[in-house]
């Protein structure tokens, strides 16, 4: 039978196919909006975050970076398929923040009693235990500011994706940059192990489908921030206002 | 000293440490994200310091004060960031003893020193060497953030080890204090201006340049 629905769906033409429309969006879009816009006016300049060397700004080829001359750090770097690459992963990330939510991260079973764990119920744990400030700087680094920062740049680069440019995408951008050091869901991971590590000889301690997701949540938030560079964001939110 | 590059400051130029456009000091708000125009972080060594301080105050009970307690059957035990170390290291979890000492020992410790460092370079006490002192800065500001693990480790033990009398566990004030280490001297890093380095650098240079005319 099997057999049969795999003849049959191979004998669709492949336009029908999901997949490949899906194929053909994404390579319209990065013909369209991939090159990195030139902005408007004359010569453009860059200066080196650490030594302030100027540098006029030229268009660097996909893939490519552009390197202080005096001390050699990054100035800015050309991504590959930037907006489309942002887009995709903070929306994967965002799709499984909520799954990260739902399930536990961990489950334990000590003296015959079960306890899970999850985002949410760690803070409210340290909020319980008596201090409040704890349990709000665990749901600051680990709830708030990915989620903020993943839906923020949905919220820049979506609509960049396709030329335009959101109401109040400058505002939230420059938030999105000063928010950045306090995403740690990756220390929060590294945190999960170690009590993993720590619990073992208390108790049976399991992985639950909440950290299998959020390790993938990790990924996809190194790959979403990383994915633009600062100075092209401002450049295509600049040429998308005028 | 015409090999040398010219300089946003050189020129009344400021990149703005939002969006990174170069634009002329004078406007005072930047063209195109509208946030203050800085020649350099303002009193970037003052809060660098001012914030370190903090932390190394901190530091100590940090260090002295039980990060959780454990009940365990009525016996309260009390962990310090040390003991937790040397519970793992007996207890032949070398990997894990190792990833503790440097998260949450030698990273703010090192990142205090590197700091100070750096302070003391920016601030012309000592010799600035800014092509090291710059990656140095670049480390600080990568690491800090992983000394939060002990925090979070207090967090998801606190949430999960809630076994009624059979066992307990409760952050202690030791926690509080380590949190405020970290997210101090992250303020600390980022206040910091790594540009002040080269400014001093080339002031030196230029001293420097008029003598070595005359000695050749």
């Amino acid at each position: 039978m099997w057999n049969a629905v795999w003849k049959d769906w191979a004998n669709y033409p492949s336009e029908w196919s999901l997949i490949h429309k899906m194929k053909k969006t994404f390579f319209r879009l990065r013909r369209e909006l991939s090159p990195w816009p030139r902005l408007p006016g004359g010569a453009h300049f860059a200066a080196c975050h650490f030594c302030d060397t100027l540098h006029e700004a030229e268009p660097l080829a996909e893939g490519k970076a552009a390197l202080c001359r005096c001390c050699g750090e990054v100035l800015y770097q050309n991504r590959p398929a930037s907006l489309a690459r942002v887009t995709a992963f903070s929306l994967t990330a965002l799709i499984l923040m909520v799954v990260v939510n739902l399930f536990p991260f961990l489950v334990m079973d000590g003296a015959g009693i079960r306890t899970t764990l999850n985002l949410v119920s760690g803070a409210k744990a340290l909020v319980a235990s008596g201090s409040p400030l704890l349990g709000i700087a665990l749901a600051l680094f680990t709830i708030v500011t990915p989620l903020v920062l993943a839906s923020g740049l949905l919220y820049v680069c979506g609509p960049l994706l396709f030329g335009k440019i959101a109401p109040g995408a400058t505002h939230v951008a420059k938030w999105l940059n000063r928010m950045e050091p306090w995403n740690m869901i990756e220390v929060f991971l590294l945190g999960v192990l170690v009590s993993l590590l720590k619990l073992d000889k208390v108790a049976d301690v399991n992985f639950g489908i909440g950290f299998w997701a959020f390790g993938v949540v990790m990924l996809c938030m190194a790959a979403a921030v990383s994915g633009i560079d600062r100075d092209e964001l401002w450049d295509r939110l600049e040429v998308a206002r005028k | 000293m015409s090999d040398r590059f010219p300089r946003a400051i050189e020129l009344g130029l400021a990149g703005c440490q939002t969006c990174g456009k170069v634009s002329r000091l004078v406007l005072g708000r930047c063209p195109r994200c509208d946030s203050k125009l800085f020649m350099r972080k303002p009193d970037s060594v003052r809060r660098t310091v001012a914030f370190m301080l903090a932390a190394a105050a901190l530091y100590v009970p940090a260090n002295v004060l039980p990060m959780m307690s454990m009940i365990e059957m009525g016996v309260v035990t009390e962990n310090t960031i040390t003991g937790g170390i040397i519970y793992f290291w007996q207890g032949e979890a070398y990997p894990i003893a190792l990833v503790i000492l440097t998260a949450s020992i030698i990273i703010p410790l090192l990142k205090m020193v590197a700091l100070t460092w750096l302070c003391l370079a920016a601030s012309g006490k000592i010799k600035p060497t800014p092509g090291t002192l710059s990656r140095i800065y670049w480390l600080t500001e990568m690491m800090g953030r992983w000394s939060m693990v002990d925090i979070f480790v207090v967090g998801i033990l606190v949430a999960l080890v809630q076994l009624g009398n059979y066992m307990t566990v409760s952050p202690g004030p030791g926690a509080l204090a380590f949190a405020g280490v970290v997210v101090l001297t992250m303020f600390a890093a980022i206040s910091f201006d790594p540009r002040l380095l080269w400014d001093r650098f080339n002031a030196l240079q230029i001293d420097s340049s008029p003598s070595k005319e005359i000695d050749s």
